[in-house]
């Protein structure tokens, strides 16, 4: 018999009977590319458990102290984050109105009207602006800028949406 | 319900004493499988202790139907094929100052210089692992160290039975042929050494 099934036995790990056996111990005498393949199974199925220093769960535990401490910093420093990031749109946003909330009623009234008054003619002004680049823009932008740009906005809303899950995620039995 | 899953069950609710009673029931195939992995006592026992933080921080993905041998495993391997491709270059080495690494000949065996013999050549498979690919390494220690068969290394390792076969006979085939290379290595390192010729 040739080189090539002995070779596929020894590879392969296969279940051998005792013919088989016979036969494949007579090819390692003679041939050393097998008898390597051979005793190199031999060493890795003799080779033996290594355990680790003494101490290892205490060890361990002290690293889980440790991840524990750095995931509560993780959690409160993205919570203040997006708290502060909150509060200071909501500053930019109301601003005037909280101005105006502090003078006198007359100068609050007319500060509201003034700000309902932009807000009505801004809308009215960017609606306008709107459908006249939606009428406009579709004849210029091929439809695959279209599929990338719509493509890029679903990107950055998932991209944000996976962070703020990840920040405020509490993994499993890291609560106390 | 075995011992063993209610441990896990308790752990899965929260209790730290059940998953340190994991940690200690698991601590040595966790580590021997880094160590085979990542060739360095160090490296093996900083990945086998991110192994059980990520194992206790995402147990409630396992599944209790599954064993759990497998899924522990299944973390380390993941993490240290991560940690061996970060790593530009393989690090590889037979560590002299880990006790448990070294396997000292015994004096009192009928045979201690086969004793040395066989310690010389667990070390030589060992440093050869370090050549292998990583996932191929990683195939390789499940199935001699754990006795995995190939469909439970295709599940620790996310890959098809056919892929596990054809990893593991191209790791044979390549740790086969090192073996023969440092044979006739040492042979010709030995001879000097040998009976003078008549």
């Amino acid at each position: 018999m040739n080189h090539r099934p002995f070779e596929d036995w020894l590879l392969e790990d296969q279940p051998l009977d005792p013919t088989q056996k016979r036969e494949l111990n007579a090819h390692l005498r003679n041939c050393n590319a097998c008898r390597a393949i051979a005793e190199s199974n031999l060493a890795l199925r003799s080779a033996r458990v290594v355990s680790p220093a003494p101490g290892f769960s205490a060890r361990w535990q002290e690293r889980l102290v440790l991840a524990r401490r750095a995931q509560r910093r993780k959690t409160l420093l993205g919570t203040l984050f997006f708290s502060l990031g909150g509060l200071l749109l909501l500053v930019l946003l109301a601003g005037p109105i909280l101005v105006s909330l502090i003078g006198s009623p007359a100068e609050w009234i007319s500060a509201l009207v003034h700000v309902l008054l932009f807000l009505y003619t801004t809308t009215l002004a960017v609606s306008e602006a709107g459908s006249i680049i939606l009428r406009v823009l579709p004849d210029f932008l091929p439809p695959f800028v279209w599929l990338v740009l719509l493509s890029t906005l679903s990107g950055l809303g998932l991209l944000w949406s996976v962070s703020i899950w990840r920040l405020m995620r509490r993994p499993q039995g890291a609560t106390s | 319900m075995n011992e063993e899953q209610t441990w896990i069950l308790q752990a899965k609710n929260g209790s730290d004493e059940a998953f340190t009673y994991i940690v200690e029931t698991y601590q040595t195939p966790v580590y021997n499988l880094c160590y085979r992995m990542l060739g360095q006592p160090e490296a093996a026992e900083d990945a086998a202790q991110e192994t059980f933080l990520r194992a206790y921080q995402h147990l409630h993905r396992y599944d209790i139907k599954r064993p759990f041998a497998t899924w522990l495993l299944s973390i380390a391997a993941h993490y240290c094929i991560d940690r061996l491709r970060k790593r530009k270059l393989p690090v590889f080495s037979v560590d002299e100052d880990e006790e448990s690494t070294f396997e000292i000949p015994d004096a009192q065996a009928p045979h201690p210089e086969a004793e040395t013999v066989h310690g010389e050549q667990r070390e030589q498979i060992h440093t050869m692992i370090g050549s292998l690919d990583a996932t191929d390494r990683a195939a390789i220690v499940m199935r001699y160290w754990y006795d995995f068969s190939e469909k439970e290394i295709a599940d620790a390792l996310n890959l098809t039975v056919s892929a596990v076969k054809s990893r593991l006979h191209r790791a044979r085939k390549q740790l086969g042929k090192l073996w023969q290379e440092s044979s006739t290595t040492a042979q010709v390192e030995r001879s000097p050494y040998e009976s003078p010729a008549f």
